[in-house]
């Protein structure tokens, strides 16, 4: 139970991260935002067994990882959190798609192919999401939207629904601990006490968001959400962007792997 | 200086299940003054400060701020004179860093960036916690929480503080440099509390509330004391007030009269 707490508290860990000041952390929110839009575009565009061309798009995080110094573990740890949803998308292509291409003498299911692309692709993207987050923080990024003009209460929804997560969660653990306290034999919640459980969580939590809006309501807030005035767009911020929009182009463009493979057997021979 | 002025005339509220909360509240808060609002568990004294606040509105009577009634229409104006810490500072810090936190009310009301942050830094120097203020707000302690709510308040500059609870949950050196803070303030402020000895302190004025309505008011030296009147609404004197526990001296305080015991001194 206690592993339950613990990881449930840990969901700020991101909101902790984007509080470093790296190079990277200090980039615009707009620039970073733009590029992960960018970065996600190019992953998903490739086709569904064209893994060999998606590798050198593991060069983005991995420079964000390095450049932004953040824990990979535990950032990792929360990707695999939707690997189930990746393996429930992709688990049909191998029972569906019995072609099968050679490499060097091993036969390989194009299902299989397929189904790694899916898992590489899911990967990547939500990796760039944690990313984000985890270097521009939500305040920043909501900056960021309604510099995009996006409407103020699609911005709103998403920071309050954020924000909502760690409300909601605190509950849980709370609940969690007092059930645990007085059900020491027993691994997890006994199926009976499910409902009542949820439904003192629905309360909880509708009392405590409700105190929460108060406060807000109190302390002048009318529907927007105000996280400062905007940062200035800086040169470097734009090299920041052109820099890996160039990269990201050129490796939709030509097949690097292939390049380099070629290059070195060239040279090899 | 009326505008500091706090009056409640003929206050009711009726909860929709029926309950009567406020019954006939009526009361003058004038500027500058220190006013306790004490009370048992369930006499009303939260559903008060929300009708104060304007999070409520009154079924009969009116709150009036300075020269202007409580209505939705003058709330933005109501908010930015009265400032609310609430009993649980979690509820009140929701922002992921401390001075975002404080920086939050300012920034609603569309104050320059600058001025903004004028505010905040001195909000934070004032309650002492400046050094903590790229800090998370739920990795502070309960008195650097308690600190930093007093403080979002205080950065929008109200004319009125009301607090509810604000020793509530705090260890006794956290609970002391709680007390000192606020102390220290010049502005009007309406506590609402169980820590009698704090009111004792603090408060000029008490006024003692009852099933939702106002049993006593006046001086907090002569409420305070008076055990009969404390005991009837469910509190006690002030432990600083009581027997002494190891030498057993009395204090100068009148004794509530047991039943069939009339001639009990």
């Amino acid at each position: 139970m206690s592993n339950i707490i613990n990881s449930l508290y840990n969901i700020r860990l991101l909101d902790d991260l984007a509080r470093k000041e790296t190079a990277i952390h200090k980039i615009h929110p707009l620039m970073k935002l733009l590029t992960t839009v960018v970065y996600l575009t190019v992953v998903v565009s490739f086709g569904k067994y064209e893994i060999g061309s998606l590798l050198p798009l593991f060069f983005y995080p991995v420079m964000v990882f390095a450049l932004a110094e953040l824990p990979v573990k535990p950032i990792l740890l929360r990707v695999l959190f939707v690997a189930p949803l990746i393996i429930g998308i992709g688990i049909l292509n191998p029972l569906f798609d019995h072609q099968v291409f050679y490499l060097g003498g091993i036969t390989i299911s194009r299902g299989w192919v397929a189904f790694f692309s899916i898992f590489i692709k899911c990967g990547l993207t939500v990796t760039a999401a944690m990313l984000l987050i985890a270097t521009t923080g939500m305040d920043g990024l909501a900056a960021a939207l309604r510099m995009l003009k996006i409407p103020r209460l699609f911005v709103l929804q998403l920071l309050l629904t954020y924000r909502y997560i760690s409300v909601l969660m605190e509950e849980v653990a709370r609940i969690l601990r007092a059930y645990s306290l007085r059900a020491p034999e027993q691994k997890g919640v006994h199926r009976n006490a499910w409902g009542s459980l949820a439904g003192q969580l629905i309360l909880r939590t509708f009392d405590r968001a409700q105190r929460v809006y108060e406060a807000m309501c109190l302390r002048g807030f009318t529907g927007e959400y105000n996280t400062g005035g905007y940062e200035r767009i800086r040169v470097w911020d734009l090299a920041y962007l052109a820099g890996w929009v160039s990269f990201f182009a050129i490796t939709k463009i030509y097949n690097i792997p292939m390049f380099i493979g070629s290059l070195l057997t060239g040279v090899v021979k | 200086m009326s505008h500091h002025k706090l009056e409640v005339k003929d206050l009711h509220y009726i909860y929709p299940d029926g309950h009567k909360a406020v019954n006939d509240m009526s009361f003058c808060i004038y500027h500058g003054e220190s006013v306790g609002i004490i009370g048992a568990n369930g006499a009303g004294k939260s559903t008060l400060l929300m009708l104060l606040m304007g999070v409520l509105f009154p079924c009969q009577g009116e709150v009036i701020v300075g020269d202007v009634h409580v209505t939705k229409k003058t709330l933005p104006f109501i908010r930015q004179r009265l400032g609310m810490v609430f009993q649980d500072p979690d509820d009140q810090l929701f922002m992921t860093t401390v001075y975002d936190d404080v920086a939050f009310g300012p920034r609603n009301y569309k104050l320059e960036e600058k001025e903004v942050e004028n505010r905040v830094l001195q909000a934070l120097d004032i309650v002492g916690i400046l050094h903590l203020k790229d800090r998370a707000p739920f990795k502070l302690s309960g008195g650097e929480k308690r600190a930093a709510a007093i403080a979002s308040v205080l950065s929008m500059q109200p004319d009125i503080l009301v607090m509810d609870e604000p020793t509530a949950g705090l260890d006794p050196k956290s609970r002391r440099r709680v007390m000192g803070l606020l102390k220290s303030f010049e502005h009007t402020r309406i506590i609402t509390s169980h820590d009698l000895d704090m009111v004792f302190d603090l408060c000029e004025r008490t006024i003692v509330i009852k099933d939702g309505e106002i049993a006593a008011q006046g001086l907090t030296s002569e409420i305070l004391v008076n055990a009969e009147l404390m005991d009837s609404c469910g509190l006690e004197v002030p432990l600083a007030l009581q027997n002494c526990p190891v030498c057993g001296i009395r204090k100068t305080v009148k004794q509530p009269r047991k039943k069939g015991n009339d001639e009990t001194p």
